[in-house]
């Protein structure tokens, strides 16, 4: 198991807004989270990553205890966050971008640039220009491939096909479909059809909890049925 | 069970009222001035009502100013222009001194009150650097500059402002009705939308109240308010001069709102006292004055937040709880 | 006219190299640091008590002075900017002036409340254009000009330049790789000290030294940052040099009126584009 959460309960000053959330993640796995808006899902992920500290419950990352811990703590840890919003450091040009997401670990930044051309061998042309002139799905490649640097055991992503045109989300699925296997991902999603692809499996979330855990491949295959269920 | 919320009802009315609060504040005085001396606890409530015109800014709306001194000026200045130059009724001043600091608030608010945090403290800082140097320099013609200007006023009927005692009462009468003013004013409907406004702005917009014009309000409000305590400061002194509207003494009445409680009535008069005795009794045994000042500032600032008041409530509604 | 041309621009490169650090705390840490202030009279005040150790070596009691404020600025950035992280900003202000407060009285304390007087140490001029210009002057406009090329290098070409600008950008996302940025910004909180330190001991010859001084030059680089745009260093590059001018220029007409001058274009400045911090 490489993600455990247990009966997790997370404020805002007096508003609570998770609710005895309760799930878990194996290795290499891609497990989904939907749901509709202001369901807590992002909230969910940020806790994880250390953004948020709950008011009870757990978070086991391969048995041991992080919630609660700094967040650079647990990026170092092996889980990395990737914002949405696809906010990356505009006034850096995208090859700074790969310079500072590698400098606390170890890797190499020539390393980092070849990954991150692999994924996406377009990305060689826009190595020195600043990274606010790039397009969305341009700047979620370039997020993903930051996370990917220092090989970590674990990636949260929220929402990375939002406000993307269909073909730019079949480039954005096939780069996350290529990590599948080695990586273990957690993905906040709302494009159900998204979902329906990637995910080996489903959690749906409601006003700050777990709905339901969709295991069956037949059921999350049919984007229809995940639908009815939010 | 019904008797008791009939209870609740008629003593909620009555602290809601104010009547109470002023019947304990003017007895507080009336006490506080026969055991001490009735000069000094002037003084005290006339910084009194500039504490509570300043912290109906800082308390109530969640805005800093650091420069509310400018409003005092004001009133100081206007009531003393208008004796040197016009009449010397000093009923007269103090109401032209009033009306100076809402004019000042009123043409300053536009700007002032669109920023929030740290640029509406430093712009009010700024704007009050600019009082300063008119008084000083600029208008030093009008002003008399650095030694300011001298003054005497008329007698009028019923009210002999030269007699400490009558004057003691008159400012305690000037207190009272700050203070009753204030309180209806933060128990109306519009005294919560300040608290919206504190907590969160933007819902208050999205509700669809035109904060801006609220903030302008309450800034003219509070500046008259404080352009009224330095009125009655001239008149009290019989000379106004730079100090009264020197920038570095902001610092004396956002010390005060902190240590007696921000954002609440009670807190501001007990702040201003609290002030007004340390830096009149204990300033003599310590010489190293200013920095004392900046000490219990960091104290208040880390440790003491909610001030004087702030505690007495904590430790009043936990007895309650624990009692239930 | 040329004078007041070279006038400005020393002002303009003093404004700057105090504002600096100013912009970068604000920046950084969305705090206002008034013991920026104190820090800046501190290096006046420490030049000239040590001057006369020190035969009168100018350049070395500036050194000394930017050494002094080192582990001063470091133990307030310790005990008092990184309590305040994420607090209201108002405690912010609140706090930094205390610090202030206390050290204006230290300052009486120790050297008193009267004016110090400080002689321009280069002392000679040169004629150009039949002008006589202060050398002096013509220092500090040098100074502030490698200062400026030095901060745009380690700001464009290190990595812990680059790292404080993505943190001013977005501080979270720098966290979420793992850095621990708030320690970059206490770095840049000392460096921006060393400059008021510097900045202090550049102005004191061509000004009063005395107690307030802090406050006084502390109001003037709340303007030039508000002016140039809180957080942007580009900004308060071209606002410290521009209102520099605006305070010569105004100075030659209307002495006192200078500083004045300086808040007119600040409100107006805030008219056009009101700001949130």
């Amino acid at each position: 198991m490489l993600l455990a959460v247990n009966c997790l309960d997370v404020h805002y000053g007096y508003a609570k807004a998770l609710h005895d959330v309760t799930l878990h993640l194996l290795k290499g796995e891609v497990v989904c989270i939907a749901g509709r808006n202001g369901a807590g899902k992002t909230t969910l992920l940020k806790t994880i990553a250390g953004f948020l500290k709950p008011s009870k419950g757990s978070i086991l990352f391969d048995q041991k205890p992080i919630h609660g811990f700094a967040l650079e703590k647990i990026s170092l840890m092996g889980i990395r966050y990737v914002f949405q919003d696809k906010r990356v450091f505009g006034e850096l040009t995208v090859r700074e971008n790969i310079e500072l997401a590698a400098y606390p670990t170890k890797e190499k930044v020539s390393d980092s640039i070849s990954r991150i051309l692999n994924l996406y061998p377009r990305m060689s042309v826009l190595m020195d220009s600043k990274a606010k002139g790039l397009s969305g799905g341009q700047r979620q490649i370039l997020l993903i491939g930051r996370a990917l640097i220092g090989e970590p055991k674990l990636l949260l992503i929220d929402e990375p096909t939002e406000g993307l045109s269909a073909g730019i989300i079949e480039e954005i699925l096939n780069v996350i479909m290529r990590m599948k296997g080695e990586l273990s991902m957690l993905v906040v999603e709302q494009n159900l059809s998204v979902v329906s692809r990637m995910a080996d499996r489903v959690y749906i979330m409601k006003e700050g909890s777990i709905f339901k855990e969709i295991v069956d491949r037949a059921v999350i295959e049919q984007s229809n049925a995940l639908e009815g269920y939010l | 069970m019904r008797e008791k919320h009939k209870e609740k009802d008629v003593t909620a009315k009555v602290r809601n009222s104010g009547a109470l609060g002023v019947v304990v504040i003017a007895l507080g005085f009336i006490l506080f001035g026969s055991a001490t001396s009735i000069y000094r606890t002037t003084d005290f409530i006339i910084f009194c009502i500039f504490v509570l015109g300043f912290d109906l800014l800082y308390g109530h709306m969640g805005r800093l100013s650091f420069g509310h001194m400018l409003f005092f000026g004001s009133g100081a200045y206007g009531a003393g222009l208008l004796v040197r130059y016009a009449t010397p009724n000093p009923l007269a001043a103090i109401l032209v001194g009033i009306c100076g600091g809402a004019l000042v608030g009123a043409i300053l608010g536009p700007v002032v009150v669109r920023a929030t945090g740290a640029c509406f403290a430093l712009i009010n800082l700024a704007f009050n650097q600019v009082g300063y140097f008119l008084a000083l320099v600029g208008f030093a013609k009008f002003t008399g500059g650095e030694d300011g200007l001298s003054l005497t006023f008329s007698k009028i009927p019923f009210l002999s402002i030269a007699n400490p005692k009558v004057f003691f009462g008159f400012t305690l009468f000037c207190l009272c009705l700050t203070y009753y003013f204030l309180k209806r004013v933060t128990a109306s409907p519009y005294g919560i939308l300040l608290r919206t406004i504190k907590e969160n702005e933007t819902r208050a917009q999205f509700i669809g109240y035109n904060t801006y014009r609220y903030k302008w309000i309450t800034y003219v409000l509070s500046s008259s308010i404080s352009a009224f305590a330095g009125a009655l400061a001239t008149v009290n002194y019989g000379y106004v001069n730079p100090s009264f509207i020197d920038p570095t003494r902001n610092v004396e009445v956002i010390f005060a709102a902190l240590i007696g409680g921000a954002g609440n009535l009670y807190g501001a008069i007990l702040g201003g006292v609290s002030y007004m005795v340390i830096s009149n009794y204990l300033a003599r045994y310590i010489p190293r004055w200013e920095m004392f000042l900046g000490l219990a500032l960091l104290v208040l600032v880390f440790k003491f937040r909610e001030g004087i008041w702030g505690n007495i409530l904590s430790v009043w509604k936990s007895r309650t709880q624990t009692g239930a | 006219m040329l004078s007041t041309l070279i006038y400005g621009l020393t002002i303009g490169g003093i404004l700057y190299i105090i504002s600096i650090g100013l912009s970068l705390t604000f920046g950084s840490m969305r705090i206002v640091n008034f013991a920026h202030g104190m820090i800046y009279t501190t290096g006046a005040y420490i030049l000239i008590a040590v001057l006369p150790l020190i035969q009168g070596n100018f350049f070395e009691g500036m050194l000394i002075a930017i050494l002094v404020v080192i582990p001063i600025s470091f133990i307030i950035e310790k005990f008092i900017i990184r309590r305040l992280y994420g607090e209201s900003i108002d405690y912010a202000i609140i706090a930094t002036y205390a610090v202030l407060l206390i050290g204006v009285d230290l300052v009486k304390w120790i050297w008193g409340t009267s004016p110090i007087p400080l002689s321009d140490p280069v002392g000679k001029g040169i004629t150009f254009l039949s002008i006589e210009i202060p050398v002096y002057r013509l220092m500090i406009i040098l100074v502030s000009i490698s200062i400026c090329a030095g901060l745009w290098i380690f700001f464009k070409k290190t990595i812990v330049g680059k790292i404080v600008i993505a943190g001013l950008q977005d501080r979270e996302a720098v966290r979420s790789l793992g850095i621990s940025v708030d320690k970059y910004f206490s770095i840049v909180f000392v460096l921006g000290s060393c400059l008021a330190a510097l900045g202090g001991v550049l102005y004191a010859p061509i000004t009063t030294v005395h107690p307030y001084m802090g406050f006084h030059i502390l109001l003037i680089s709340f303007a030039v940052v508000i002016v140039g745009g809180l957080g942007s260093l580009k900004g308060t590059t071209i606002s410290a040099f521009a209102l520099g001018m605006v305070m010569a220029i105004t100075g030659r007409f209307w002495g006192p009126a200078a500083e004045a001058m300086v808040f007119a274009v600040m409100a107006v400045v805030l008219i056009i584009k009101p700001i949130e911090v």
